[in-house]
């Protein structure tokens, strides 16, 4: 962390409502394309917010507030997937939904991870005993997979290392999602873990006096090369948040829940660079970019705060550019009397059929206006601007009346002198309806 | 002079159809509690461009009746154009980057689907 790392930004996340306060972040991810920091709430909402002023840009529901919050927030070139407890759900980075996907057996569903197949395919894992298997392209489930375990943090390395409930983290083969080795990391459970190359890094708690969970005054350290623990690396505030640089690949940063930061280069622990965040409350989250050159801390206020140099802040190191609505070009301002054509304003250039074409669909344009019961007229209470009541005619809502036939057979007295040709049709028509009855 | 007449006409059938797409389309009951048209299902976006194009407010919130504005949308909807809009929902909570060419697949879809739950004849 350069000198003149700083807090850059500071935004509370969006209540659910006009009058309501702002929540609490559930999850955060940078986005891996675009400058971009993604958000989830209670409420099943996601945000994304715009480089270093942290500028609101997009939002929408992954799913409804009645589901739970948002659990776990992945990005790829095509959108974002969005992990709830019941379902799983895609959308393109500007808001509309790619596809969304339920399944009986998602119960409590709490982490994700990509597979060996690059970021085309996720594994989501939870707190019940299958984990899903699923394709981002298609938008389906590839496989389901039971697993003894439950888990409730999942990161790719270079294998899937997924925390467990009771503080070990299990190394699962990103092709066959078998255990390759379970790694005690902490006794009682794990606060957060990260993975890159050769490490897993983890905070958690551990219980004293046998009833109170205590963080761990420490980091602990896999090396998946020698696949054994390393010693641990001593926090004393508490180890609550940790994350691996992704650029120097020994160097993580552990965060206390009072704010105290921690830059330490695992291969040489002694030597670290310590700062403090400005927190009232206490931390909830924490995540770096995928550039190194910018962080956000959560707190219980529903604040999310930004840290970076501010001259050299960025998320991602060759962003894509963020889609934001196409500008408006200067528009001729017309006068509009009633004389005037609405073709006065032009119709765009365009190749496809247009949207306004109407398929070749039967239409009735002369029947005659459909006839009240009086029965039905009596039931109904006048008023000085319309006639209500109960609908009493034994018809649906809006439903059609064919009142040419109706209208017939309520004139049957005095019938109308008939062409041949008309005799002739009247004559097919009830034989074949006749027909039809049998 | 004649012929301005006929283009003129045939420009109100093109929007009156469109609209009546859009009429036959939006706020259906029987899409009631189906995912699609839900908060975060892909038709939600229909509902939000209606009120894109026909609930037009200035910044006091007093509604704007720019018949100029309700056309230009409409043409842009017709030929799909790649030209993207913002989109917020009522309580201003959601908003969507949305292309024309978009919100005219949609239509298309949710329109062929009426059509084939249509009974012929």
């Amino acid at each position: 962390m350069d000198g003149d790392w700083d807090e850059v930004a500071r935004v509370p996340f969006p209540p659910p409502g006009v009058h309501a306060l702002p929540t609490q972040v559930t999850t955060m991810t940078f986005d891996t394309t675009q400058e971009l920091l993604w958000a989830g709430n209670d409420y099943g909402r996601v945000t994304s917010f715009l480089s270093s002023e942290l500028q609101q840009h997009t939002s929408f529901k992954a799913h409804q507030a009645t589901d739970g919050p948002v659990r776990q927030i992945l990005t790829n070139s095509k959108g974002v997937v969005v992990l709830g407890s019941k379902d799983v759900h895609m959308a393109n980075r500007r808001g509309p939904p790619i596809w969304h996907l339920r399944h009986d057996d998602m119960k409590d569903l709490r982490c994700m991870s990509f597979t060996s197949k690059g970021t085309a395919e996720i594994i989501a894992a939870g707190l019940q005993d299958s984990m899903f298997v699923i394709d981002l392209i298609k938008g389906e489930v590839v496989k389901q997979v039971r697993t003894e375990h439950q888990y409730s943090i999942m990161k790719r390395g270079r294998y899937i290392c997924a925390a467990t409930r009771n503080g070990s983290v299990d190394l699962l083969d990103p092709v066959t999602f078998a255990v390759v080795k379970t790694w005690n990391a902490h006794s009682a459970l794990i606060n957060d873990m990260d993975a890159q190359h050769d490490f897993i890094v983890t905070c958690g708690y551990s219980l004293r006096q046998g009833q109170n969970y205590m963080l761990d005054p420490f980091l602990n350290v896999f090396d998946i090369r020698k696949m054994a623990s390393m010693p641990p690396i001593p926090f004393p505030a508490g180890a609550a948040y940790v994350r691996m640089h992704p650029r120097m690949l020994t160097t993580s940063i552990v965060v206390s829940q009072s704010g105290q930061m921690h830059v330490v280069d695992l291969m040489n622990p002694n030597t670290s660079n310590v700062r403090q965040a400005n927190v009232l409350s206490y931390l909830s989250m924490f995540e770096i970019a995928p550039s190194g050159e910018a962080m956000a801390l959560t707190d219980a206020e529903c604040l999310i705060h930004l840290w970076g140099s501010p001259s050299k802040l960025h998320f991602v190191d060759l962003p894509a550019p963020v889609e934001f609505a196409t500008p408006e070009e200067a528009i001729h301002q017309l006068d509009w009397t009633p004389e005037s054509p609405l073709n006065s304003v032009g119709l765009p250039y365009y190749r496809q059929v247009l949207a306004s074409s109407w398929p070749e669909l039967p239409s009735d344009v002369g029947a005659p206006p459909v006839k009240f019961d009086t029965q039905f007229l009596a039931s109904l209470k006048p008023t000085d601007f319309a006639l209500y009541g109960r609908n009493m005619r034994g018809l649906r809502r809006n439903q059609l009346e064919d009142t040419r036939s109706v209208h017939k057979s309520a004139n049957s007295g005095l019938k109308a002198p008939k062409f041949l040709s008309e005799k002739a049709r009247d004559l097919a028509k009830s034989e074949s309806s006749s027909a039809g009855d049998k | 002079a004649l012929n301005s007449e006929l283009f003129r006409e045939l420009e109100n059938g093109r929007i009156a159809r469109l609209m009546m797409k859009l009429g036959t389309v939006n706020e259906r009951q029987e899409f009631e509690g189906d995912r699609a048209w839900s908060e975060n299902g892909e038709r939600y976006m229909l509902k939000l461009f209606r009120d894109y194009v026909f609930h037009q407010v200035d910044s006091n919130g007093n509604p704007v009746m720019d018949i100029g504005h309700m056309i230009r949308c409409l043409n842009k909807l017709d030929a799909g154009v790649d030209e993207r809009i913002c989109l917020t929902s009522r309580d201003e909570q959601t908003s969507f980057v949305v292309s024309y060419k978009e919100l005219k697949k949609q239509l298309v879809n949710a329109f062929n689907e009426l059509i084939k739950a249509a009974k012929p004849g």
